[in-house]
């Protein structure tokens, strides 16, 4: 679980986070979103004790970062994928953080092959791309085996195999009953990953909700037929919104899509098409920092 | 709960780290060149000394060079971490600054401590072969303290460098302070008068002691606790400086 309480982060001339409350609940995938400024890094790295907080608290099971007895086997942390030097071998890099964790050597071992770099494992990180570089860092936040995991951006770079491979990590991760907080600017990916949706824009809270509800919020059923004015006559006596679309078909809202089948089915109306129309999170996304987005670009 | 990691994994760690960087043995392999080399060279251009002890410190004067490659060394212990920004992930396995920084620096001290001990009994043995002193070159008394002496400011300056580098964050800028502070600084100052070796004393060196290499030297002890109060002084800086800023 990690606790940020009134987060806040000055520096001389902006603010990066602006009075974060949020908690991130074990079990789940919780997807960190914002613009790109909007402070996802700067809360990361303040909870890690990288940062220092210009107010407000982040604790970490129950605990401030620097004080947990071994950081490594409770936190997992991919803060940057630079975060190594480019004269060491990943091996080498992975071995130095385990020592200072007193994480025993096998488990250099296990990481290496679990993220699939055991072929390159001794070759000088200063050659790898930016997809082995993602691995390196997913191999450390791994290394203690911890209960909560940070990942800033971990798909960056990666090819699709990468991509799925990581979406599988998170997933697993989370049904373990880990915590798992992972920031993305891709969308597509975010919705296939994540349980959960912390949204940030401008350092302050948009949004702490369920992916299911920021979607669904916006879901709607969508129906085609031959007789559109006698369906939307009915549909709107069942309660449903009703709007036609340029293309010739409706969208209800508030009806389920067995409703509205049933709604067409008791007046007799043909349907051609039946579906429901989610949102996808990039449009939901864009309604919460829309504005922000705009304002940003604006003052440039 | 996990139990609370001892400090000597993290001297484990910082261990692997000065060992698995090329560059650490570069500079090791100039340093016992330079240092050993040159003792060697000066030793045989001495055939004869009064005293065991002068005729050792002549055969210690290649780490007058040498310490370029102790400062480089552990100004980059430091610097590399923050140029490179694998300091964020060392941070993040030890949060607690001070005692990274004192395990990075311990070790880099250690290895420099050991390897100049080494050097500095070959640079004896040179000594004791190559230069006729009466009585010869006997390791004890006067020549033990040379010895120690030299493994003392070896390790004293390795302290100020590390402490350098992680004030500075910058190789170029960390190496440079540290070539002005204990080479330079101490070489010069004599020119500019009675004031200029005033300040001279008041450097830190590598080679402390009455040194036939500097212009202005101090006996042993005094040249030490100059050298320690510079270390001591700027790795505390730096530790403190390390706790309050963000990386």
């Amino acid at each position: 679980m990690i606790e940020l309480v009134g987060l806040t982060k000055r520096y001389r001339s902006r603010t990066a986070v602006d009075d974060l409350t949020v908690t991130v609940q074990p079990g789940r995938v919780t997807g960190f979103l914002g613009p790109n400024g909007s402070g996802k890094t700067t809360t990361m790295r303040c909870v890690l004790g990288l940062t220092r907080p210009t107010a407000g608290t982040a604790t970490v099971l129950g605990q401030p970062y620097a004080e947990l007895a071994a950081p490594m086997r409770s936190v997992g942390a991919l803060v940057d994928p630079r975060a190594r030097h480019p004269g060491r071998t990943a091996r080498a890099h992975l071995l130095a953080l385990a020592q200072s964790n007193a994480l025993p050597r096998s488990r250099v071992e296990e990481v290496v092959d679990l993220v699939g770099l055991a072929e390159v494992a001794d070759q000088r990180v200063r050659g790898f791309s930016l997809g082995m570089g993602q691995r390196l860092g997913i191999a450390v936040a791994l290394l203690g085996d911890p209960e909560v995991l940070l990942f800033d951006e971990p798909v960056n770079g990666l090819d699709p195999d990468g991509i799925r491979w990581v979406r599988g990590l998170l997933r697993d991760l989370a049904a373990e009953g880990r915590t798992v907080l992972v920031s993305s600017h891709l969308m597509s990916e975010m919705q296939d990953t994540a349980d959960h949706l912390v949204v940030l824009g401008r350092g302050r809270l948009l949004a702490d909700v369920p992916m299911a509800e920021l979607l669904g919020a916006d879901a709607a059923v969508r129906v085609r037929s031959p007789q559109l004015a006698v369906l939307a006559g009915a549909l709107q006596r069942a309660g449903a919104e009703v709007s036609a679309q340029p293309d010739g078909s409706l969208v209800a809202r508030r009806l389920g899509v067995e409703q509205v089948g049933d709604v067409a089915f008791a007046a007799g109306v043909r349907v051609h098409e039946l579906s429901r129309t989610t949102t996808s999170l990039e449009a939901a996304y864009y309604a919460l920092t829309g504005e922000d987005v705009e304002y940003r670009a604006g003052e440039r | 709960m996990s139990r609370p990691v001892p400090f000597r994994a993290v001297l484990r760690s910082e261990g692997t780290k000065l060992a698995s960087l090329r560059s650490t043995w570069w500079a090791a392999a100039g340093y016992v060149l330079v240092a050993g080399g040159f003792g060697w060279l000066a030793a045989s251009t001495n055939p004869s000394a009064d005293s065991a002890d002068s005729a050792l410190r002549i055969a210690l004067i290649g780490f007058g060079f040498a310490q370029f490659a102790v400062v480089a060394v552990a100004v980059v212990a430091a610097t590399g971490e923050f140029a490179s920004g694998s300091v964020l992930a060392s941070l993040a396995a030890v949060p607690r600054r001070v005692r990274w920084l004192a395990a990075k620096t311990g070790v880099v001290a250690g290895a420099v401590a050991v390897l100049t001990g080494v050097l500095a009994l070959v640079c004896w043995l040179a000594a004791r072969t190559l230069t006729a002193v009466p009585g010869g070159v006997p390791l004890g008394g006067a020549v033990a303290r040379d010895v120690l002496l030299q493994v003392a400011g070896a390790a004293l300056t390795a302290v100020l460098a590390v402490g350098l580098g992680t004030l500075l964050r910058s190789t170029a800028g960390g190496v440079a302070a540290g070539v002005a502070l204990v080479f330079l600084a101490p070489l010069l100052l004599p020119l500019f008068g009675s004031t200029g070796e005033w300040l001279a004393e008041a450097m830190p060196v590598l080679r402390v002691g009455a040194d036939p290499f500097l212009v202005a030297g101090t006996t042993g002890p005094v040249g030490l606790a100059v050298t320690a109060a510079w270390a001591v002084g700027t790795w505390a800086l730096a530790a403190v400086l390390l706790v309050r800023r963000d990386l």
